[in-house]
């Protein structure tokens, strides 16, 4: 049985920098929401939960130069909560290579972006922090800062990032993959999402109240919290003290809107019920649940009503700490569960602040109230319904339950077919016979050959998206269709820069022509997990769902995921995606910073559905998989012989992938295994990757072999 | 009143990216949300709220406000008529 504690935490918010010092705003109900400070805006209209300490002040807290090297708020933020979490953890920096970092955000480096917009365009003086830009940068940054740790990779599910890093932690360590990793989320307030809430209409200009009935709306808030977590045996073997128990967690899809919650609930209850099944509790032994409580007129009430469902006539006291915190997005879930864990620690349930009537909410805990808490709910919800929560136990009180889910034999771990895979890119589109006939690459820069969309997506629906959500569409229904699944029950998509083109439609008109640039479509489509969601939306696939974001790794981390979860049976089912566009003008951006100088840079689509069973027509295996942040020749050459030697595969071919066909993008390793499967003869074939970053090995089996 | 009720049935059809729709196609009385008309959603709103801000100076504080102001794009017509700033 495999038991996950919690060794270290790390936070830091607009109420304060550390645990000590949130703590005691907590007990003494300090709001941190205050006028803007920091952030040079201006929409000084609204109150903002900003962390007290100027980029300047953290790199002194950090002992960072920042004239020698690029920092963003996001990763110094990251860096000054992740200090806190390893300290207190005890793990030493030689352990680090043997760890894995997984961090959520969605903002990354767009603190700098839009600082620097303008100089990419006209000069060479922030070139620096053109790579900066992404999501895997910034998590890059903050482990640099410790030293190597063995895997990083990016969540980001806009406001469950930072919960679903911790979900994929512990799906790591129950597989046996890892004995211990350091989860967290960070985010920054930045004038392009302060810009786009306000065009959403749903940003307070008092502090908000959530839960009330006068609430209308919520304060953008930033920060960064970490959790060190391991199995128990591996904190006692090294002689850590357990701070908590990980229970249970659950993420689902709400797959309704893109911005709005559905009226049932239907993703916040299917979180929060899986949640409490996984740690094998009834509803009736959660003590309190630090709700995602945003303060909108929609969250609030979504929120409620799920409760409703899952829990009854009797609701568990609970407190949305947003009212304190502000909305800290990407962040919140590990930050909340921080504010869980103290609050477990020092048997009290925070107060929802400003709270005077619940009009029909639900009324939370609106008194300090002092109470022992054994289980402890913390809710995290995103734009795109991407609904997680995660369930926390405090070991001092009373012997744990036996009904966890986490106990999972590793004997019945389950193989793992790829039955479709459809792909849109440089070749002839949603099908395979691009190998008869192979378009040759010869511009710097190759977009994809479009497909007839009309047959997918209804004109009302497609008149609002770009490019890269109608070709998410069309490759995951054709792949869908070609392995007769109707609703996949799981949906898990790397992205390594999302929704670039509205993000820079958004990002220029913010620097060219000043705040006054509303546009909520384009601000709704340029988050990272938009192609995941809608294509869940249209599905109306209510599974689990993720978005990584991480360079170029992010569709490595996406078949990892589903893996991990294919493996041990949580689903029959998963569709992984893969999707990269690239505009003429982020790719001269690119070619500037260096990346993407002298390459054949392209654009990608690949949606592939893997199952545990054999349906009879898969194409191939997929035996097995390795992902390691710049490991040494040694590990390297370790990692193959264990992939070898787990798959019993003595002859195999190895390739570094098809840049002739597909060229160059940040997942251009999700057309790399689509062709090399299509490709397969009789041989195994091992798609390898290798940057000066990250190096992935993926083992593809032929069928007959399986 | 013509002329603004044709202005804005483009400016809609632009905005909100319509392709298939004409000028002529849109009934000044039905609704513009729900099922029985355009099938415009909440999404469709914050850009019409937008588009009477920077077209005609009219800022509403309120996305609720829309409900009432969005019914027809006879009803929309009359708001802005009454309403603007430019």
């Amino acid at each position: 049985m495999i038991d996950i504690v919690i060794t270290g935490t790390g936070i830091v918010s607009a109420i304060g920098v550390g645990k000590e010092e949130t703590l005691r705003s907590l007990q003494e109900q300090r709001s941190g929401i205050r006028p803007l400070r920091y952030l040079k805006t201006e929409h000084h209209e609204f109150p903002v939960g900003e962390v007290q300490l100027s980029n300047d002040e953290m790199c002194a807290l950090l002992g960072i130069d920042p004239t020698k090297q690029p920092t963003t708020r996001t990763a110094l933020m990251g860096m000054v909560a992740l200090k806190e979490a390893l300290e207190q953890s005890g793990l030493s920096p030689d352990q680090y290579p043997h760890i894995p970092l997984i961090s959520g955000t969605t903002v990354g480096g767009m603190d700098k972006s839009e600082q620097y917009y303008l100089d990419f365009l006209e000069n060479d003086s922030r070139n620096e922090y053109i790579r900066t830009h992404d999501c895997g940068a910034c998590t890059e940054m903050m482990a640099d800062h410790f030293g190597r740790f063995k895997m990083l990779t990016t969540l980001s599910t806009a406001c469950s990032s930072a919960a679903n890093a911790v979900i994929t932690g512990a799906e790591l360590i129950r597989a046996g993959r890892a004995e211990c990793v350091v989860v967290g989320g960070t985010e920054c307030i930045t004038k392009f999402h302060l810009n786009g809430f306000a065009s959403l209409m749903i940003l307070d200009k008092e502090p908000c109240r959530p839960f009330d009935a006068s609430r209308a709306g919520l304060n953008l808030g930033e920060g960064a919290a970490w959790l060190v977590i391991e199995t128990a045996e591996h904190a006692k073997l090294r002689g850590a003290k357990s701070l908590a128990r990980l229970a249970g967690y659950g993420n689902a899809c709400d797959a309704f809107h893109q911005t709005a919650t559905s009226n049932d609930g239907e993703g916040p209850y299917r979180a929060m019920k899986q949640a409490l099944e996984c740690g094998g509790i009834t509803p009736d032994q959660v003590d309190y649940i630090n709700t995602h409580g945003t303060g909108t007129g929609n969250n609030d009430l979504t929120e409620s009503e799920a409760m409703r469902r899952l829990f009854g006539e009797q609701v568990p006291p609970f407190s949305s700490t947003k009212a304190f915190t502000g909305h800290t997005t990407s962040a919140s879930g590990t930050i909340e569960a921080v504010i869980c864990i103290l609050a477990m620690q020092q048997s009290f349930m925070p107060v929802n602040l400003r709270f005077h009537d619940a009009g029909q909410c639900l009324t939370p805990v609106h008194e300090t109230t002092k109470k022992p808490l054994h289980y402890v709910l913390s809710n995290a919800f995103g734009f795109g319904g991407n609904d997680s929560a995660l369930l926390f136990e405090n070991e001092g009180m009373t012997a744990r339950n036996d009904n966890s889910s986490f106990i999972t034999p590793n004997s019945s771990l389950k193989k793992v077919y790829l039955l479709s895979a459809a792909q849109i890119s440089a070749q002839e589109p949603l099908c395979d016979d691009w190998k008869e006939n192979p378009v040759a690459l010869t511009e710097p820069l190759t977009r994809s050959r479009e497909a007839d969309y009309k047959q997918f997506i209804p004109p009302l629906e497609a008149r609002r998206m770009g490019r890269i959500l109608k070709r998410a569409i069309a490759t995951a229904r054709k792949a869908l269709a070609d392995a007769a699944i109707e609703t996949p029950q799981a949906i898990v998509t790397g992205t390594g820069l999302g929704c670039i083109e509205n993000t820079e439609i958004f990002l220029d008109a913010l620097c060219r022509e000043g705040e006054d640039q509303m546009m909520p479509t384009r601000f709704m489509s340029s988050t990272h997990n938009t192609m995941s969601s809608i294509v869940a939306i249209n599905l109306q696939a209510h599974g689990y769902n993720a978005t990584y974001a991480h360079n170029t790794v992010s569709f490595q981390s996406a078949l990892m995921d589903a893996l991990l979860q294919l493996r041990r049976g949580a689903v029959g089912n998963a569709m992984v995606c893969a999707h990269d566009e690239m505009t003429p003008g982020y790719h001269a951006l690119l070619c500037k910073s260096g990346y993407l100088a002298g390459k054949k840079a392209t654009e990608c689509a690949v949606s592939m559905v893997l199952a545990n069973e054999n349906n009879g027509s898969a194409i191939c295996e997929v035996a097995g998989m390795r992902l390691l942040h710049r490991p040494t020749e040694a590990e390297k050459q370790n990692a193959l012989e264990e992939l070898l030697a787990e798959t019993r595969t003595a002859d195999y071919q190895m390739t570094e992938g098809y840049p002739e066909l597909f060229g160059v993008n940040y997942t251009t390793p999700a057309l790399d295994v689509y062709a090399a499967a299509h490709l397969l003869n009789v041989k195994p074939i091992v798609v390898r990757y290798n940057d000066e970053n990250h190096y992935s090995l993926i083992l593809l089996r032929p069928c007959s072999d399986c | 009143m013509e002329e603004l009720i044709l202005k804005l049935k483009k400016e809609i059809i632009e905005v909100l990216n319509l392709e298939d729709i004409k000028p002529e196609d849109i009934d000044e009385n039905a609704p513009l949300f729900g099922g029985e008309g355009l099938g415009l959603d909440s999404i469709d709103a914050l850009e019409l709220i937008v588009l009477m801000e920077k077209n005609y100076g009219i800022k509403l504080q309120d996305p609720n406000q829309g409900k009432e102001i969005f019914k027809s794009i006879n009803v929309m017509a009359d708001y802005i008529s009454k309403n603007r700033t430019k």
